[in-house]
């Protein structure tokens, strides 16, 4: 039975192909979104950041 | 930096800079986070669900295809019958160099095909036309067994869509009877219990009708290649319909799709034992000459730090 939010998904994949590589756009969404998500974590201050008390620091 | 990090002593207690840290928070944040994603995407996506591939679906769907596949299982044509170890020593297996891994751990599940998806789930059958079919065949020496079914499987292999032929020469023997008495059976259903419950009671081992499905001719392999999940299409990391696969698996996928791999009768060997290799390489990463010096050549970690190392700078 059908959830009445639900998107489906069940029909075939549409694949991008480029030399070797073939990616279907379900997995190269997945990737590009951790990519995305690894490139924030990198830039985007850690909440608080700067309230976070560093003892001993020599400086 | 390597002579200051050689120079520390990990035996003595950390006398640098410290600083607060809530692990337990963090932890409950992620696990509330991700799983009210999780959730969310499967309330929005529901998940794959596939109807499984059984002998009765192939033999609805695809029965020329299925009765072929069981005359060559009773000629010994299919590829189950010539794979070699686990399941039976008429193969050679992969090799790498020297070395026959399946070979060394033997057959461990022995199966011929004949016996195992022809004749034994024929043998739960009352029908006596059937068992005297099975009784003939049992009775006949091997050599006229395969005569039998070699002439059987190549006459419906050329007929290409004759689900039973008949034997106005004499060639076939019991043959015909058997495949159609097989073919009755996958349509009621009953072959997908009699292989799966033919060494236990349960229902468990779908090791047989697995191997059977794996030597159809166009069902199995077509099934497979629609839905992208071949070896040479990437089928590793995919998964059916839309869904996102497993695309952690890029690179096991990966060399399947170049040479020498490619075409390489020896490919899932020689894959597995790269990665092997490759893994390795990551375990024994502190050790290893010059990959321990790439984080001084991209330093991703002093943009992570980046606060600690503006403040030591300054």
């Amino acid at each position: 039975m059908r959830n009445f939010l639900e998107i489906s998904l069940n029909h075939p994949a549409h694949y991008i192909t480029f030399g070797p590589f073939s990616v279907s756009a379900g997995n190269l969404s997945i990737i590009i979104a951790m990519m995305v998500i690894f490139t924030l974590a990198l830039f985007m201050p850690f909440p608080n950041h700067e309230d976070h008390k560093v003892k001993g620091s020599k400086k | 930096m390597r002579r200051e990090l050689s120079s520390v002593d990990p035996s003595k207690k950390w006398s640098g800079p410290v600083r607060e840290y809530d692990l337990i928070k963090e932890l409950v944040v992620a696990v509330v986070v991700v799983g009210l994603l999780a959730l969310t995407l499967a309330a929005l996506f529901s998940s794959p669900d596939e109807k499984a591939l059984t002998m009765n679906s192939w033999s609805h769907e695809a029965p020329a295809d299925f009765v072929q596949t069981a005359a060559a299982e009773l000629a010994g044509t299919t590829t189950s019958a010539s794979y070699g170890p686990p399941y039976n020593k008429n193969g050679e297996g992969q090799n790498i160099g020297p070395i026959n891994l399946s070979k060394l751990a033997g057959v461990r599940i022995p199966i011929d095909p004949a016996n195992s998806f022809v004749i034994e789930p024929l043998k739960s059958q009352s029908d006596p036309i059937t068992t005297a079919a099975v009784s003939q065949w049992l009775a006949a020496p091997s050599k006229e067994q395969s005569s039998w079914a070699n002439a059987y499987s190549d006459a419906l292999l050329k007929d290409g869509k004759a689900l039973t032929l008949t034997d106005a020469a004499g060639m076939y023997g019991p043959v015909p009877t058997l495949v159609t008495a097989l073919y009755a059976m996958a349509k009621s259903g009953a072959l997908d219990g009699a292989l799966t419950t033919s060494d236990t009671t349960l229902p468990t081992n779908f090791t047989k009708p697995l191997l059977f499905l794996g030597d159809s001719g166009t069902y199995f392999p077509d099934k497979a290649s629609a839905q992208h999940l071949s070896g040479d299409q990437w089928g590793v990391m995919n998964e059916t319909g839309s869904w996102p696969g497993q695309s952690w698996l890029w690179l096991y996928s990966f060399w399947y799709q170049i040479e020498p791999f490619k075409s390489s009768g020896n490919a899932d060997i020689l894959v597995m034992s790269l990665m092997g290799i490759l893994s390795l390489g990551l375990l024994l990463l502190p050790i290893l000459p010059v990959l321990p010096r790439i984080p001084y050549w991209i330093p991703v970690h002093r943009l992570i730090w980046r606060n600690w190392y503006n403040k030591k700078k300054n």
